[in-house]
């Protein structure tokens, strides 16, 4: 059983495993794709070797500790290094995670930090998170914004104004409204369409509203 | 400078064993129909309406005789027949009641609390409005120590949890929810209806009848009547001022609402015809039992007080509370996920949290999985799994915001009340936190 499971080393099931190519970012880091053809083949490939701490090696004493946790979400109650207060003994007892986390301190030369950062993590799910805040508009640029919209909410709207003023469509949400008539006619708009919804449409509407507030909630 | 002695305090709670004498000794035994007249009429008139009662109650039995040869088949019971006109069974026989021996033992008591407190304990105000002879000044006691030291465990076990949590966590440890259950698990079981004849080791209430006991701190809101009405909000401030140890309002005059509505309950069906039969388990007569099962545990908790001292009902807390499991991550509820964790990276003078693309499988699938860690600049906060990327996003910023309301020091801190044990090592001052990342 040893000798079987030696022959096939941990590197051998790496042919399993391809970047796939759908996505646009090219450095996804794990996506596991099916290449088998056949049931049986791809059975075969599955038969992943164990994790090397289960594997009794000769330089390996007698009793020694295996350490492999199965794969499981990682629990909130285990506290992140950055969050641990500066008086807990936690943190001055990890020091290679301090300075691990630290960006001013940089043990690799040939590159600073910046480029290694963004090359060593993972891609962004949001490009919009990575924006710096530039909080570049005046008192005077929102009482603009304001005017515009009051004056013509048709030709401005929240978008147009979001890509004049180059902020977010939220900050222009939350500088100004539209006038009312133009409110109760969109929403007129939208109560006709909502109307015309059948029982299928509207229910899965319903479920979504629901399955979000679940998640919330932290019941999903 | 005397020693004081904790365990003479408790004579009262004795004072129908003691007989006469003391303090206590005019406030003997009086039927029920006597309850609301105590305080103006004088003891003397009570006895003899009561040997009077005692009397036609003989003359009663010897008339019900049925023929049965009470020489050969003794009566399991002795009561006297003067029991019966009580609203709760007489102190003295605690001592014969074989369920309160067996309660005692079963909760390994110790030996200075005596039975007649353990029988105290289990007649709820609902059943006997005499605060002599109920346990509602027992548990008054239990509650405040409860209460005290589950907050206090939670301040330094969670020193980060927002207010409103740590109300529901409050309310999931020592609430009468949860306190119903202890009682159960205890073994102890509700009489059918309360009375003087009843067996003393079964818990005695009023399903239908609420009594009146103080077992709370809290202010009544002026405001009281608008807050369901209009569904004003109450402020976490104004919670913690005005509101009980849950942050729930303090109702009017406990019991004195409830009262009217059932008495103006009564007359409405007593004009239509006869009352029917209340049914079992609605919601109403579920709540009274739930109170009432928690009302004795608090009461035995302050009679573990009362007899054994501080540390006795320390270690009675801590093994019979605070032993209970309650995750207290399922609590949270969030509206932004992202933009409260936004904050509280801004206030920490952490890099922006920036969500990023752990794993993924089936995207073109109809069950897709994404998994989304949440990053400050090199470090990952917290990471989670959604079948669409924005739902896997908001569950990894819950997730981290998680991680930071559940810092806890440790699996055995050491609570600011262990300093009054003798020998206690020095106080190290237990971690603060500056307060919440957004205000509810």
């Amino acid at each position: 059983m040893e000798a079987q499971l030696l022959r096939r080393p941990a590197a051998s099931c790496k042919c399993l495993l391809k970047p796939s190519s759908s996505t646009t970012s090219a450095s996804l880091p794990i996506t596991a794709i099916r290449t088998k053809l056949t049931a049986s083949r791809h059975r075969r490939a599955l038969n992943v070797p164990p994790h090397p701490s289960m594997l009794l090696t000769p330089s390996s004493s007698a009793d020694h500790i295996l350490f492999n946790p199965p794969s499981s979400a990682p629990s909130v109650y285990h506290t992140p290094f950055k969050f641990l207060p500066k008086s807990d003994p936690r943190r001055r007892a990890n020091l290679p995670s301090l300075f691990a986390s630290s960006t001013t301190i940089n043990y690799n030369p040939d590159s600073t930090s910046s480029s290694s950062s963004t090359t060593d993590l993972p891609p962004v799910v949001l490009e919009a998170e990575l924006k710096q805040k530039t909080h570049h508009l005046t008192k005077e640029d929102v009482e603009e914004m304001r005017r515009l919209r009051e004056q013509d909410p048709v030709a401005n709207t929240v978008q147009n104004l979001a890509n004049k003023f180059r902020c977010s469509k939220l900050f222009v949400m939350m500088c100004c409204q539209a006038p009312r008539e133009y409110r109760d006619q969109k929403q007129a708009q939208m109560e006709a369409i909502k109307n015309r919804w059948g029982p299928r449409r509207s229910a899965a509407r319903e479920d979504r509203k629901r399955r979000l507030d679940m998640l919330f909630r932290g019941e999903l | 400078m005397k020693r004081l002695r904790p365990s003479r305090w408790t004579g009262q709670l004795l004072l129908a064993g003691a007989g006469s004498g003391g303090r206590y000794g005019c406030a003997s035994r009086r039927p029920a129909q006597h309850l609301v007249a105590l305080s103006s009429s004088s003891s003397s008139s009570i006895r003899s309406q009561s040997s009077a009662a005692a009397a036609a109650a003989a003359q009663e039995e010897e008339l019900a005789y049925d023929g049965t040869d009470h020489e050969r088949f003794p009566p399991l019971d002795r009561i006297r027949p003067a029991d019966t006109s009580y609203p709760s069974p007489a102190p003295e026989r605690a001592l014969q009641s074989a369920k309160l021996a067996a309660l005692h033992a079963r909760l390994s008591l110790s030996p200075k609390i005596p039975l007649q407190t353990l029988a105290r304990t289990l007649v709820d105000a609902s059943a006997d409005g005499n605060p002599q002879f109920n346990n509602s000044n027992l548990a008054f006691v239990g509650q405040t120590l409860i209460n005290y030291h589950v907050t206090e465990w939670l301040m330094v076990r969670y020193p980060r949890l927002p207010m409103s949590i740590i109300f529901s966590a409050m309310q999931g440890y020592a609430g009468d929810k949860p306190l119903h259950q202890v009682a159960r698990s205890w073994g102890i079981e509700p009489a059918a209806a309360p009375g003087g004849e009843v067996d003393p080791g079964l818990l005695q209430f009023s399903a239908h009848k609420p009594g009146v006991s103080l077992v709370k701190f809290g202010y009544k809101r002026t405001e009281a009547e608008y807050l369901e009405k209009f569904k004003w909000r109450r402020g976490i401030s104004s919670r913690i001022v005005f509101d009980d140890d849950f942050g729930q309002t303090v109702k009017a005059t406990p019991g004195s609402e409830a009262e009217q509505s059932l008495e103006q309950q009564d007359g409405e069906e007593g004009e239509e015809g006869p009352v029917p039969v209340m049914q079992y388990g609605n919601a109403d007569t579920r709540s009274a039992a739930e109170t009432a099962h928690a009302h004795a545990v608090r009461a035995t908790v302050g009679a573990v007080y009362a007899h054994c001292g501080r540390e006795a009902v320390k270690n009675f807390i801590k093994s019979h509370i605070l032993s209970r499991t309650l995750d207290v991550s399922k609590l949270f509820m969030f509206k932004s996920p992202t933009s409260e964790l936004a904050t509280l990276c801004a206030r920490e003078d952490f890099e922006p949290p920036v969500a990023r693309l752990l794993s993924e499988t089936g995207r073109a699938s109809r069950t897709p999985v994404y998994v989304v860690g949440i990053y400050s600049g090199k470090d990952k906060l917290a990471e989670a799994a959604g079948p669409n990327l924005d739902h896997a996003r908001w569950a990894a910023a819950m997730n981290a915001l998680k991680a930071w309301y559940l810092y806890s020091p440790g699996e055995n801190v050491r609570v600011p009340s262990d300093m009054l044990s003798e020998g206690a090592k020095p106080w190290e001052p237990a971690h603060i936190d500056i307060g919440e990342v957004i205000s509810r």
